[in-house]
């Protein structure tokens, strides 16, 4: 009865117009602000989340010294010393850093039979824990007439797609690629040693021929250039999110070069950011115009019962009271608009997961919490900034 | 609760109380509950802005006025909204009703501040002073002297230890004069409470304890 009356002296002259437009700015922004949140968030998610999205490339990247025109004409220039290696494990986005290992001694592999070839050799080696599906064969000790190599796996896909067919030759099996076995002779005539190499894995990681870091180090030792030795002219990177514009950066500040394939997402990563920052700026706009216009009301609302508020203050009621009520009767409304912006988040989410799903992404079907986070605090500020108005006003009276 | 007046003069009638001797304006005075007092005012002396004052709906005056220990001209909002819930009750010269409420509604939202009189003694109030008809009127359609009746009928709806009235029987013949003094004094005696009554003209609507010339 109380309310009844409170309601009949206090919000008799609403201009519902006025209130429903007030409320859909609201709850537009809101919806825009959670929306921009959630494309930030579901692009974080495709690059952390625990869900396996590999379509999103390596995380592990290998970089070098740009060759210029200038650094043609120094020997050494594309080396990296020790001290730009101790640097870049506290690159921004860098886990671990691994020296690639090259051969500084001649390498010559032939093979007989139908398949004949001969070929120089480039061989590489880096740390096993930088090696994706690491073969249980994978070591060699000085002594052991069988070096096992890792191929990358494009080797294969180039001789079986483009070699093979050009020359009437069969395609290849990994399995049968694995059973061949190459003769190599290692060093320079008359300093010469002959191994058998046998191919034990592939890897998409890395784009040459590995072979463990023990014969490498022999090698180099045994039949190297001495001044050759200890150059390292590239490295391999396990990084966290190679699409970060700062680890981008850094790249190209220090002018290391790298697949730019892989850095593919951090173009994407800026265009989202350019679309995240534009969204929630006018998300941000849209909700202090939404929120101002809601004040408006609220304030005119309470400035049309003036009369009625005064004599309320008369009679005994305090502003505390009176503020309450009207509270109690707009904070609802605030409430729901931004219900209704976390449902139409929440339906934009599952959209998006189910839509995903055919490009092999995987996404959560619910959205994660920096929205229910940016929910909450839309919700504070809305709920603090309405309150407040509206104590404001009724202690004007 | 204790009511004191030190040296009080309204502001807009200073040069008007300096030139006479007021029984109230520049005197420090002080009422115990309990206490009857009458204030007689020619126009014009500030009996109203007197009334006023001492409900605390004008801060425009010099000297200081005490509820207690609560001193009026520093009281916070809060701090007065329950002293007017709890100790002090008014009967305004000029009713103030809401005009878009009904005669009950009006009462209710009195009443239901407290909670200390029930709906069953409001019914038989409006009866004794012959508006139970208007029960259902708008505040805007009452004659001004059915509005006397439902102000005097609110004022009552809350406990109190002062009624401040101001002429509360200027729109009442006698026969309403006598139903309506005899419903006050009624309810000030069960409240214990006194009461400070402002007229024109000397009167003995209530045993009064004190009578001052304003």
């Amino acid at each position: 009865m109380q309310k009844d009356i409170l309601k009949k002296l206090l919000l008799r002259t609403q201009h519902r117009s006025r209130l429903w437009a007030a409320l859909a700015a609201l709850c537009t922004g809101t919806t825009l602000l959670l929306t921009s949140v959630l494309i930030w968030w579901n692009f974080n998610e495709l690059l952390y989340g625990k869900n396996q999205n590999d379509a999103l490339g390596s995380t592990y990247l290998i970089i070098g010294k740009k060759v210029t025109q200038q650094s043609m004409a120094i020997p050494g220039a594309t080396r990296f010393s020790a001290q730009e290696i101790s640097e870049l494990s506290t690159a921004p986005q860098v886990q671990e850093v691994g020296i690639i290992g090259t051969n500084h001694f001649p390498v010559y592999a032939t093979l007989g039979g139908e398949l004949a070839f001969a070929t120089d050799m480039p061989l590489e080696c880096v740390p096993d824990k930088f090696i994706d599906n690491l073969p249980a064969d994978w070591k060699w000790e000085p002594g052991n007439p069988t070096v096992p190599i890792i191929v990358s796996s494009q080797f294969l896909d180039i001789y079986n797609y483009v070699f093979a067919p050009s020359q009437g030759l069969p395609q290849l099996s990994e399995s049968s690629v694995k059973l061949i076995v190459l003769n190599l002779t290692v060093g320079s005539a008359p300093n010469t040693e002959k191994f058998m190499a046998r191919v034990v894995g592939f890897s998409g990681r890395i784009g040459s021929v590995l072979v463990p870091k023990s014969f490498i180090d022999y090698g180099n030792q045994k039949f190297g250039t001495p001044q050759a030795s200890g150059a390292v002219s590239q490295l391999i990177l396990k990084t966290a999110d190679p699409s970060d514009t700062k680890f981008a950066d850094y790249l190209k500040q220090h002018n290391y070069n790298t697949n730019t394939e892989n850095l593919r997402w951090s173009k994407i990563r800026s265009i989202v950011e350019v679309v995240t920052s534009a969204t929630g700026v006018l998300a941000l706009l849209l909700m202090g115009i939404g929120t101002l216009v809601f004040i408006l009301f609220i304030e005119l609302t309470i400035a049309r019962a003036q009369q009625s508020l005064t004599l309320l203050l008369q009679i005994g009621y305090g502003p505390q009271f009176v503020s309450r009520f009207m509270i109690n009767r707009f904070l609802p409304m605030v409430i729901a608009t931004v219900v209704v912006a976390m449902l139409l988040a929440i339906a934009g989410q599952a959209f998006v997961a189910t839509t995903v799903t055919s490009q092999g992404l995987v996404l959560p079907y619910m959205p994660g919490w920096p929205v229910w986070v940016a929910m909450l605090i839309s919700t504070m500020v809305l709920v603090l900034l309405v309150g407040r108005s509206i104590s404001t006003a009724i202690k004007k009276q | 609760m204790q009511l004191s007046l030190q040296g009080i003069i309204p502001v807009p009638l200073r040069e008007k109380v300096n030139a006479y001797q007021s029984g109230i304006w520049k005197n420090n005075l002080s009422f115990r509950k309990g206490e009857y007092i009458f204030i007689q005012a020619p126009s014009g002396t500030g009996k109203t802005t007197l009334i006023h004052i001492l409900y605390g709906l004008r801060k425009d005056f010099e000297g200081i006025v005490k509820w207690n220990e609560n001193i009026l001209n520093s009281t916070d909002k809060e701090t007065l909204a329950k002293l007017r819930t709890n100790n002090i009750s008014v009967i305004f010269q000029d009713m103030r009703l809401f005009p878009e409420l009904t005669t009950w509604e009006n009462l209710e939202i009195k009443r239901l501040l407290t909670n200390t009189v029930t709906e069953q003694q409001v019914s038989e109030w409006l009866e004794r002073l012959g508006i139970k008809d208007k029960k259902n009127s708008l505040g805007s359609t009452l004659s001004y002297g059915e509005q006397q009746r439902v102000a005097i009928i609110r004022a009552l709806l809350q406990p109190f230890d002062w009624l401040l009235m101001d002429e509360p029987f200027s729109h009442l013949d006698h026969a309403n004069i006598d139903k309506a003094r005899a419903l006050i004094l009624e309810v000030v005696r069960k409240n214990n409470a006194g009461m400070i009554l402002a007229d024109l003209d000397e009167n003995s609507h209530f045993p009064y304890t004190q009578t001052i010339i304003l």
